[in-house]
């Protein structure tokens, strides 16, 4: 039992693995059923400006309208691929999914739910209310969107959401008719209907048979046929597709497939998590076993944290394969990549200090972000194409990704400031060592950051003089930028003045929190946030709530030193 | 010296930086809160080119919850800059030595220095404009789009047309007579004024708001007053109406409707003479000229995203002895005489491209100050982190 410390990780991490590999032999196996969805789910189609697999746009789809990627099939959830297909072949029953999801209650009383719990609505249900809904987006769209009041907002949405569903089964959307010989187009599946309405037809091409013989067979539930003309046609792309550029070949369509239903940001999530609360009985276990319980928990951690890296990298890294672009592109990856370059950073730390509560606080910044990731991703697919402004590889592989570093490290300091003050004083965890070492941590980081975000913030300007010949324009993104630097900046001279020391720069750390969170989201919530009824918008109110939380934090950061329970 | 240095120390202070460095931020905050409610350009001068502010309260609090009057006067960016500016160069006056050591926060603060007078020079001298140009036409002249003009064109002379401008800031004076001392071959008098404007059609108009105007453009349509394009929303442009009356002599010609929405001239004829009028943004003509021979939008396939917009032009300069094509894109400008021209926007029909036009005298210093910055950061923390390093190793 001695060796409590050297099997507890090994199993710890021995499990992990095991139901990584499950998940993994999960993501590979063919789909339930006899119907060939796996490889029908391959099929490219070009959608937003993205050519992509025919399970992507479906899961896309159905989580703009229903918040998941799965749908209430007639036994358990089906996947979107298969709500997808039901939809084309089959209208009239996948009408009658509930697949529309409604929140507002006076939106679900304008469509008569009578129901109190239920939040999805099938087309069916919704059909007799049409004109009713229409006419209500149409007085809503008088208003402009950020001056909405949150009924307009979720009657514009369900409008716009009628809408997609109605292009998709009106075969409009996505383009999946793949060209296949020197001068067709992606066209959409309507433009092969002989009754299709408008658009140039293209019913004679390869592509476009092929792909109405495959509807056919699965309408008929021929799954021998329809697997041997998916694999047929897939071949056919393989060599033959026309492709105007880099971005209109299909690149890596099984692999984006399989990370889809790997899904490695939820996996490293849950790592992330069950390694926060093994370090948090590492640390409560630090006075009644600290020799072998304590080391136990925290080595277990760790293997949990360096296993949930691994298959965050690999998330990470399959979206860069993917795309052809850096690891930051839009809000979404911001946060799966502001958490990637937390933990080793924290990891480094955690090296240096050998304390374990930057243990905890690594594992917890993993799975924060990746939640926030997460609720970033409602709208869609998180591969889209950019504006052409943003359309260049360099300045995203180098301004957008520093100034990400800058916005990770400004958050790592004042999250360690948290645990500091947080463990501090309500604890003894931390006397000793840990007192000494976390202040000096919280300096480091201050000092890194202060560089990241400059040279990141300089880096946009230089982009912006390039792009439009202003390098500051005060405009409220650069403005967010510019409030890091110089909070960071202030905290530094202060400390060199002589102004604070250890616990007023952990309390300046943790108001740093507010400025970056305010500099990373409030600055997009801007128009929404201050203008109209931002306090009723949920990621204001989560922002506001996150704000006030931090000035508690610093507050008790401020308790004086003699009342702190750890001591140096 | 020792006086001087006496004198220097409470310049020099670590104390009035960590101040000024929240006085910054505080402004920066409110600068960008101000801009939900007025345009970008106008919170840039009132807030960070001024030396005091008078900050609105109501600008912290949305209207929704609670009306606030009042407002905080507050040192504006130029009065932080220059006490910025003081502060470190008062600091490093008295504190000067030369050690490795300090090599690096020199070198650093050197470059924030000339960032501080780069973002001067900027303010101070640099100037934007537009220039649109049509496929297959030419342009020699840049718009001013932050500020308008009433030109008052006399093309009765074959050789050239004479122009008489009258500047935005004149209009601005509602009741105000322009043009009475023989300046201009009538008097007119400003009977209402929008910095900001919407037009509204010949179908939306009402009889009432047609009969504003008594000749040309007014009678089919009218202009009315919109807030001032604001930054958060991504408009940057105030496009800038009036209804001016037009007298010869105590006789009156005519109210007019003019309008930057408007793009063409509308003649107005005094004794037989015809001139044409139109409220425009100001015009700076320049030694050169660009045609455009094609602009192109690509759009990703099934969908409205632009992929990448480009204009190819020819640039003439017969001063320069310049004469050939260039393509003009997204992160690709075009630099000729002391200008920079970058691909802004296009026509509604994609036949006419806009290009912006900037002027900075001071364009590289941002760079260099950049550069030393970095430069200066990296040394000073690279020698602590390694003294660190070598403490833990030991």
């Amino acid at each position: 039992m001695r060796r409590a410390s050297l099997w507890f990780p090994l199993l710890v991490a021995l499990v992990a693995l095991a139901a990584l590999g499950r998940s993994l032999a999960r993501t590979t196996a063919p789909t339930s059923g006899s119907m060939p969805l796996d490889r029908i789910g391959l099929l490219p189609v070009s959608a937003g400006g993205r050519t992509k697999p025919l399970d992507t746009f479906a899961r896309n789809t159905l989580l703009r309208l229903s918040g998941r990627q799965t749908y209430e099939a007639d036994s358990g959830q089906g996947p979107a691929i298969e709500w997808l297909l039901e939809l084309w072949t089959n209208p009239e029953r996948s009408a009658g999914r509930r697949v529309f999801r409604i929140d507002h209650p006076d939106v679900r009383s304008l469509v008569g739910a009578t129901d109190e719990k239920r939040t999805r609505f099938s087309w069916s249900e919704l059909s007799p209310q049409f004109t009713e809904i229409v006419r209500q987006a149409e007085l809503a769209s008088a208003v402009e969107r950020k001056r909405q009041d949150p009924f307009q907002r979720q009657i514009t949405d369900l409008y716009g959401k009628l809408a997609e569903y109605a292009e998709v089964r009106a075969l409009r959307t996505p383009y999946a008719i793949a060209p296949l010989a020197p001068g067709e187009q992606w066209a959409p599946l309507v433009a092969a209907d002989p009754r299709g309405m408008d658009g140039p037809r293209v019913a004679d091409t390869e592509s476009a048979r092929a792909l109405q013989s495959i509807l056919v067979s699965y309408a008929r539930g021929d799954a021998e046929s329809c697997r041997a003309q998916v694999d047929a046609y897939l071949s056919a792309i393989d060599t033959r597709i026309v492709a105007s550029d880099a971005a209109a070949r299909p690149r890596g369509l099984g692999f984006e497939v399989a990370m889809s239903r790997f899904e490695p940001f939820y996996q490293s999530a849950a790592l992330y998590l069950g390694a926060f609360l093994l370090a948090c009985f590492g640390l409560l276990a630090g006075p009644i076993s600290p020799d072998r319980w304590k080391p136990a928990f925290l080595r277990s951690a760790l293997g949990l944290i360096a296993i949930a890296f691994v298959v965050h990298t690999v998330g990470l890294a399959g979206r860069i394969y993917l795309q052809g672009r850096p690891p930051v592109t839009n809000l979404y990856s911001s946060a799966v990549f502001i958490g990637w370059a937390c933990v080793p950073v924290a990891l480094l730390g955690e090296w240096f200090s050998r304390i374990g509560v930057l243990t905890i606080a690594t594992s917890l910044i993993g799975f924060a972000t990746l939640v926030v990731a997460h609720n970033l991703s409602a709208s869609g697919d998180t591969m889209e194409m950019m504006q052409a402004v943003l359309d260049s590889n360099f300045w995203l592989a180098t301004h957008v990704v520093v100034v990400t570093i800058g916005y990770s490290a400004t958050f790592l300091a004042g999250f360690i400031a948290v645990i500091y003050a947080l463990g501090g004083v309500t604890t003894r965890l931390l006397s000793g060592e840990p007192m000494k070492a976390l202040p000096k941590m919280i300096y480091g980081v201050i000092c890194f950051a202060t560089v990241a975000s400059f040279v990141g913030t300089v880096l946009g300007g230089i982009w912006a003089d390039q792009s439009w010949g202003r390098f500051w324009g005060w405009d409220p993104k650069e403005n967010g930028a510019a409030l890091i630097v110089l909070w960071n900046l202030m905290i530094l001279h202060a400390r060199w003045g002589g102004m604070i020391r250890e616990r007023g720069t952990a309390a300046l750390a943790i108001a740093g929190n507010i400025v970056t969170a305010w500099s990373w989201f409030g600055t997009n919530m801007l128009g929404v946030g201050l203008h109209s009824y931002g306090f009723m918008d949920s990621a204001v109110f989560a922002l506001a709530a996150f704000c006030v939380a931090q000035l508690v934090l610093v507050a008790v950061a401020l308790v004086p030193a003699a009342r702190w329970r750890s001591a140096a | 010296m020792r006086s001087l240095a006496e004198l220097l120390k409470p310049l020099a202070s670590l104390r009035l930086s960590v101040v000024l460095f929240a006085l910054s931020m505080f402004l920066i905050l409110a600068g960008t809160l101000a801009q939900t409610s007025s345009g970008v350009w106008t919170v840039v001068d009132e807030y960070f080119r001024s030396l005091v502010v008078a900050i609105p309260v109501q600008i912290f609090v949305p209207e929704k919850v609670a009306r606030v009057p009042g407002v905080l006067p507050f040192p504006g960016g130029l009065t932080l800059g220059v006490l910025l500016f003081v502060n470190l160069l008062a600091a490093h006056a008295v504190r000067f030595k030369l050690s490795w050591k300090r090599s690096g926060m020199i070198v650093t603060h050197a470059g924030v220095l000339l960032l501080l007078v780069g973002e001067f020079v900027t303010g101070a001298f640099a100037r934007e404009g537009n220039m649109s140009i049509r496929e297959g036409g030419s342009s020699n002249f840049i718009e001013d789009t932050r500020s308008a003009e009433l030109a008052v064109v006399d093309p009765n002379d074959p050789g050239e047309d004479r122009v008489t401008v009258v500047p935005a800031s004149m209009l601005a004076d509602a009741g105000a007579d322009l043009g009475g001392d023989g300046v201009l071959p009538f008097t007119v008098t400003v009977l209402e004024w929008m910095p900001n404007s919407r037009i509204v059609g010949p179908m939306q108009a009402s009889p009432a708001q047609r009969a504003r105007a008594t000749v040309g453009a007014g009678l089919e349509m009218a202009a009315v007053p919109a807030p001032p394009a604001n930054g958060v929303d991504g408009a940057t442009t105030d496009f800038p109406s009036a209804y001016i009356q037009i007298k010869r002599r105590g006789e009156v010609l005519g109210d007019y409707l003019v309008s930057t929405w408007l793009n063409t001239a509308q003649p107005v004829v005094v004794d037989g003479r015809r001139y044409d009028i139109a409220l425009r943004f100001e015009r700076h003509y320049k030694p050169y000229s660009l045609t455009l021979v094609d602009f192109r939008h690509d759009r990703f396939v099934g969908t409205e995203t632009a992929r990448n917009f480009s204009s190819l032009v020819r640039l003439r300069d017969e001063g320069a002895s310049v004469d050939r094509e260039v393509l003009i894109s997204m992160n690709n400008p075009l630099r000729h005489a002391g200008e920079t021209f970058y691909q802004a926007s296009f026509s509604p029909d994609e036949r006419g491209t806009v290009l912006q036009v900037v002027r900075n005298p001071g364009w590289l210093l941002p760079y260099i100050s950049c550069t030393m910055v970095t430069i200066g950061m990296l040394v000073h923390f690279g020698v602590r982190f390694a003294g660190s390093v070598r403490r833990k190793v030991a």
